[in-house]
């Protein structure tokens, strides 16, 4: 075969006997340790850079707010913003590499991914509901339940895939480049309201709640330890247990022991309204801050007299918290969603670069007519691209569900926004640049998180639009993205 | 629409209506017929919402099978007016939903044929054009709502006494603040690349919604999701008033609700006019060196920039062109509707508007307006007819003859009304896949759209290039794929 | 005295050097010629001369004034109208609809007096479709301005072009290729075409070409390009005898026997 003899890496004697341990040598060296030594680097690089730019930015820009030096909270919050950071940007890294596989071998937009990726978290929602219906979770050991899961998700998304580009996008195959756009926004609300249909039905809501806390060791909190101090949150702590949704704050939660008031910087409190909790909480990523972490210099509780790094006032998750003591918890599922992606897109990198079919793709993305005449399938290699792109999206829209706890059938537009922002930030059509393009997108997602709380006139309400806001700044002054090529055009 | 067949065709109907003569007596039995079959509609019948779901469109179709019909241009004027100005308010008259489909479908229309500007004579694609929409919806809304916004608690609002005054200004107003918008956004991203263009402004009609829905802290600008209520609209002229009352006594059946009906045919009229003004325009920039200059830049950008086409600043004109009829219609939509919310303003709106311009026809501005006529029906009238009459049957425990099949058997939550972006999506899908010129196409766009590449071979594509590089006044995926795969 | 003036014309993409240090002289109510192997960057020169590329260095003066940084529009505006190497009609329009597009740059294109419909417009369109219509008459299309420009035939789209081209009143016209896939008697009508546009439209006129029978023929001066850069420059009759031409084309060991292949 021809195109044996042009990959470079099986021109290897095997006559040569040291060659065979070079070989695997080499094997290992291209196909794990450098895919995770560029994903160390990639993760390093942002988060330094990122914690750079915030402490300089704390030393420049004044916050709005009394008590808060913006450099102790960055200080605090960074560990819980760089994990959140890389949890987020391998999701968004997964999805991107969708876009920017079927960019690859189409040139066009699958504007429709969002919500393969939304079938995905739809199908981990069922699967996750009935495991736990049928009380199968006992027999089954972590690693097994979320590889059934993740493998469930990827096929049937990948099929998916692999059927909307037979019905919906060949057929278009050759038209102008905003046909199939159009076809696939289409494609989008059918699928969007299709799914709505199905889970109205069969379910009566579309709300899908994973079970998670029912699994019981993905619930487990992750201590990052900190001297803190949690004051109450949604849930009103009585005998019976925790009830939900009173708005009085009336706990004072520290080391894990029960105080009926506190003095915070002079200022006695017994009890915390909703006003006084300006923020009700904040959640970097995966890590959630019962409350606002506000910066307390004086803080008198009972007798003793403290001086913690956060003060947690309020919050949905504070719950946790209560358990928890002075312990800022990371979700395990956060640790999932790392351990699958990095698994993952090794695998995918083995199979783009090392493997045959992988070849065959890269031939059709370099020139279709070409790569047809030289014997390559090219249908054949569309469908494959579509189905892996499909599948990725799909595990990352399980992982994100099993993250995430709710889903809906409008959950995959906002990530999918993200995503391809992050495809295009590393450049469209570029494997490689998906990733980097992902966490770099995540991570910065999560610094901005963490500090924009302290400003309340821009705040959270405003961090959708940031994403959209980078997409717009990269097409406009560097639409190759980070990675991508510059590719002159003969006229 | 059958009444644009060539003479030739054997087609009996088709002959009647290549006949002048005929064509004119056809053409008013249908009219006749379908407005008296409304008129006489009784609303006690079991059957009622099927019938009104399918006269309803067969009627309002009525003047577009006048415009193609082949008959006398005097006649046919003659016949367009009295259609618009007498039967159709008289139809209304006893049915203000009927009214209200006429006015949504007018607005819907000149919404449509601002995109087509964009989308269909420039070949840019747009989503994000609701957000010009919200602009001028919210520009006249703030200035009149009695929300507690800081236009209120200042008193810069308009006295209820100079509505009407303040409403046609506004009209005005907010054709050049959309405009203005649309130069705003426009202007960065006009050198990219069709589909990275289409996301761009997906954004930021994202970031427009977002924004209104967070400008009411710290000033209170929008009031936020709230929305603004009790919006100011125009008074009713007292001659709309007593022409209403003397018609409904002309034919015996008094209303007790004159003052509403008057104020749906006021709205009407101030639809039809809008509507009037935005088709002349659209139609004489059409037909123009502007226009000219659009098709060209459509159909390949390098060589138009190179002809001496200045690509930006055409663009730019289509963009802010588009946006001002949005404006406009945004200031009577606000008036018409009194409240308004950023949930009015989302993606699936933009898209909803897109789907009238690809149904009807892209670039063709009649096209365009069935297209808004059959989906703003669609929308409004057809599906929320058929769950009526679903629910109807469901409580009588009617079966389907033949099959067998038991309504009630029909899940609750698979209501057709509930279901519009899966309807709407899957209309995109299917005239992109099986007619994209649309149903009534415009002759260039036909060419243009239904070009595929027999042989099945695939199409040479060039890697993107880079905008900011080498060829900087162009957005270049045009250039290497002239004729394959020019922009839409 | 000279219309153009190009001097130390550069321009890279990536490592390669398409246009080096190019200069070139086009006199006023000449025609001229560029020639060059494939790949020699003649159009690379065309874009640069049009604004479609941006020169990484040189001037190019035209009638006196610099056109560095002029967008491609503004080039046109300026005098200097092109063709393409591979066809760029607007397809789906009528030819004398591309011919109007052509006449962008000469009209006043006004949002209002186009709302309006005011006197001054509709004079305006009535003066464009007689233009067009002239032209279309000129380069032997009259009749067929109400065809679909894709329906024409090859050569007949070629014409179209040049009269798209011609519509701007340019001074100077680059025509990229204009006889490619001819017939020797339709190169012969082509080359006619060419000499009319110079003597009755008073246009100078810049070709590229491989056929040597046109470019002999036709050019009072011919320049050469090879790998980017200008070897040879002057008369037909120069050119021909000029070994560095010979070499480039045919080969170092080619230059001094096959002489007789430039002239066919």
């Amino acid at each position: 075969m021809s195109s044996e003899l042009a990959s470079p890496q099986t021109i290897v004697a095997p006559s040569r006997p040291e060659s065979g341990f070079r070989r695997v040598g080499n094997w290992i060296y291209r196909f794990i340790l450098f895919p995770i030594g560029q994903m160390l680097v990639f993760i390093i690089g942002a988060a330094l850079l990122l914690t750079v730019l915030s402490y300089l930015l704390a030393v420049f820009v004044p916050v709005p707010r009394e008590n808060i030096v913006l450099a102790d909270q960055i200080g605090i919050q960074l560990p819980g913003m760089i994990l959140a950071g890389i949890g987020t940007g391998f999701l968004y890294a997964m999805i991107a590499l969708g876009y920017t596989l079927v960019y690859g071998v189409l040139k066009f937009i699958n504007f429709a991914h969002s919500e393969i990726f939304m079938v995905g978290s739809v199908i981990g929602f069922e699967f996750t509901r009935r495991i736990t219906d049928n009380d199968l979770l006992r027999y089954w050991s972590p690693v097994f339940f979320i590889l059934v899961m993740v493998l469930l998700a990827m096929l049937f998304s990948g099929t998916l895939a692999v059927v909307i580009e037979r019905v919906a996008y060949r057929p278009l195959r050759g038209a102008p480049r905003l046909v199939p756009l159009i076809t696939a926004i289409g494609i989008s609300y059918v699928l969007i309201d299709s799914t709505r249909a199905i889970m109205t039905i069969t379910r009566n809501d579309f709300n899908l709640t994973y079970p998670t806390n029912e699994v019981g060791y993905l619930s487990t909190p992750i201590p990052l330890t900190f001297n803190g101090l949690v004051a109450g949150g949604f849930v009103n702590y009585t005998e019976e247990g925790l009830e939900d949704s009173d708005p009085i704050y009336d706990l004072m939660n520290i080391g894990g022991t029960r105080y009926d008031s506190i003095e915070v910087d002079g200022v006695t409190y017994d009890q915390f309204v909703v006003e006084d909790a300006v923020y009700e909480y904040v959640m970097v990523g995966g890590v959630s801050f019962g409350g606002d972490p506000l910066r307390v210099r004086n803080v008198r509780v009972g007798e003793e007299s403290l001086r913690p790094d956060v003060v947690m006032i309020g919050g949905q998750d504070a719950e946790t918290f209560i358990d928890g003591s002075n312990v800022v918890n990371v979700r395990m599922t956060v640790i999932v969603v790392v351990i699958s992606s990095v698994i993952m897109l090794i695998l995918l990198n083995y199979f783009v670069n090392g493997t045959k079919l992988g070849r065959g793709i890269r031939a059709v993305s370099q020139d279709q007519a070409t790569a047809g005449l030289m014997g390559i399938n090219v249908n054949f290699m569309i469908s494959l691209t579509f189905f892996i792109g499909g599948a990725f999206g799909g595990a990352a829209g399980s992982l994100f569900g099993l993250n995430a706890g709710t889903v809906t059938p409008y959950v995959g537009f906002i990530p999918g926004v993200k995503a391809f922002t992050a495809a295009v930030l590393g450049g469209i059509g570029n494997v490689t640049g998906a990733l980097l393009g992902g966490l770099a997108l995540g991570l910065i997602e999560a610094f901005l998180n963490g500090v924009l709380v302290y400003f309340p006139a821009l705040g959270q309400r405003y961090t959708d639009i940031f994403a959209f806001s980078v997409l717009i700044l990269i097409l406009i002054f560097r639409p190759s993205g980070l990675l991508g090529e510059r590719v002159d055009e003969k006229v | 629409m059958a009444v644009k067949a060539q003479p030739q065709n054997s087609n009996p109907i088709r002959a009647a209506f290549a006949n002048p003569v005929t064509a004119a007596a056809l053409t008013i039995l249908y009219m006749v017929v379908t407005g008296v079959m409304l008129f006489t509609l009784d609303q006690r019948n079991l059957w009622y919402p099927a019938l009104n779901m399918c006269i309803f469109p067969l009627f309002i179709l009525s003047p577009l099978l006048i415009l193609g019909a082949r008959i006398n241009g005097n006649l046919k004027a003659t016949l367009l007016l009295v259609l618009m100005l007498i039967v159709i308010p008289i139809v209304g008259l006893f049915n203000t939903s009927y009214l209200e489909l006429a006015i949504q479908i007018a607005i819907f229309a000149g919404l449509a044929l601002g995109l087509n500007v964009v989308v269909g004579f420039a070949g840019l694609l747009d989503l994000g054009y609701v957000a010009f929409f919200a602009v001028g919806a919210y520009l006249w809304a703030m200035f009149t709502s009695p929300a507690e916004t800081i236009f209120t608690t200042n008193g810069w609002v308009i006295d209820p006494n100079m509505m009407s005054a303040g409403f046609v200004i506004f009209i005005l107003l907010g054709v050049g603040a959309a405009a203005m918008f649309g130069i705003l956004l426009g202007l960065p991203v006009l050198r990219l690349r069709g589909d990275y263009l289409a996301i761009v402004t997906l954004g930021f009609g994202e970031m427009i919604r977002v924004l209104v829905r967070n400008l009411d802290a710290p000033i209170n600008f929008t009031n936020g999701s709230q929305g603004l209520h009790n919006i100011g609209r125009p008074g009713t002229p007292d001659v709309l008033y007593n022409l209403t009352n003397g018609m409904a006594e002309f034919f015996g059946r008094p209303l007790n609700n004159t003052d509403f009906v008057a104020r749906q045919i006021m709205f009407y009229f101030i639809s039809l006019v809008v509507l009037g003004v935005i088709i002349v325009l659209a139609r004489r920039l059409e037909n123009s060196a502007i226009g000219r200059a659009w098709t060209a830049i459509r159909e390949d950008e390098v060589a138009a920039i190179a002809m001496g086409v200045p690509l930006v600043r055409m663009k730019l004109l289509a963009f802010a062109t588009g946006a001002s009829f949005a404006g406009a219609i945004g200031v009577l939509y606000a008036s018409k509707q009194t409240f308004i919310d950023p949930s009015s303003f989302v993606l699936l709106q933009s898209i909803q508007i897109l789907a009238m311009v690809i149904v009807g026809g892209i670039g063709g501005i009649r096209g365009v307006i069935l297209g808004a006529m059959i989906v703003t029906l669609l929308d409004l009238h057809i599906l929320s007819n058929f769950s009526q009459q679903l629910n109807a049957l469901r409580n009588l425990d009617y079966v389907v003859p033949i099959i067998n099949f038991h309504i009630r058997d029909w899940p609750v939550q698979l209501e057709p009304a509930k279901y519009q972006p899966l309807v709407f999506g899957l209309i995109l899908v299917l005239m992109m896949i099986f007619r994209p010129a649309g149903l009534m196409p415009e002759s260039r766009r036909r060419l243009e759209l239904e070009e595929r590449k027999d042989d099945g071979s695939l199409p040479k594509i060039s890697m993107p290039p880079d905008s900011t590089g080498e060829m900087p006044y162009v957005s270049s995926s045009t250039s290497s794929e002239a004729s394959s795969d020019q922009e839409l | 005295m000279s219309l153009l003036e190009v001097r130390d014309l550069t321009k890279s993409f990536g490592g390669i050097r398409a246009v080096r240090e190019v200069n070139i002289d086009i006199i006023e109510h000449s025609i001229s010629s560029i020639i060059g192997p494939n790949g020699a960057g003649k159009t690379t020169l065309f874009n640069l001369l049009t604004g479609i590329y941006k020169p990484d260095n040189g001037t190019v003066v035209f009638g006196g004034r610099s056109l560095i940084g002029f967008r491609p529009d503004q080039v046109n505006a300026a005098g200097m109208a092109r063709t393409f190497q591979s066809i760029r009609l607007f397809p789906n329009m009528s030819v004398l609809e591309n011919v109007m597009v052509g006449m962008h740059s000469r009209l006043k294109v006004g949002l209002w007096t186009t709302i309006l419909r005011t006197p001054g417009f509709k004079k305006q369109e009535d003066e464009v479709t007689v233009r067009a219509n002239e032209l279309l008459r000129f380069v032997g299309l009259s009749g067929k301005g109400d065809e679909i420009a894709r329906n024409l035939p090859y050569g007949l789209q070629r014409r179209v072009e040049i009269a798209r081209a011609l519509a701007s009143d340019p001074k100077l016209i680059l025509l990229d290729e204009p006889t490619a896939g001819m017939n020797p008697n339709e190169s012969e009508l082509a080359m006619r075409l060419f000499r009319r546009i110079r003597d009755e439209m008073g246009t100078t006129v810049v070709l590229i070409e491989h056929d040597m029978r046109v470019v002999m023929g036709i050019s009072e001066q011919i320049s050469v390009l090879d790998f980017g850069q200008k070897i040879a420059e002057g008369t037909p009759e120069a050119i021909r005898a000029n070994p560095h031409v010979i070499e480039a084309y045919l080969g170092r060991r080619a230059a001094g026997t096959h002489h007789e292949r430039l002239d066919a």
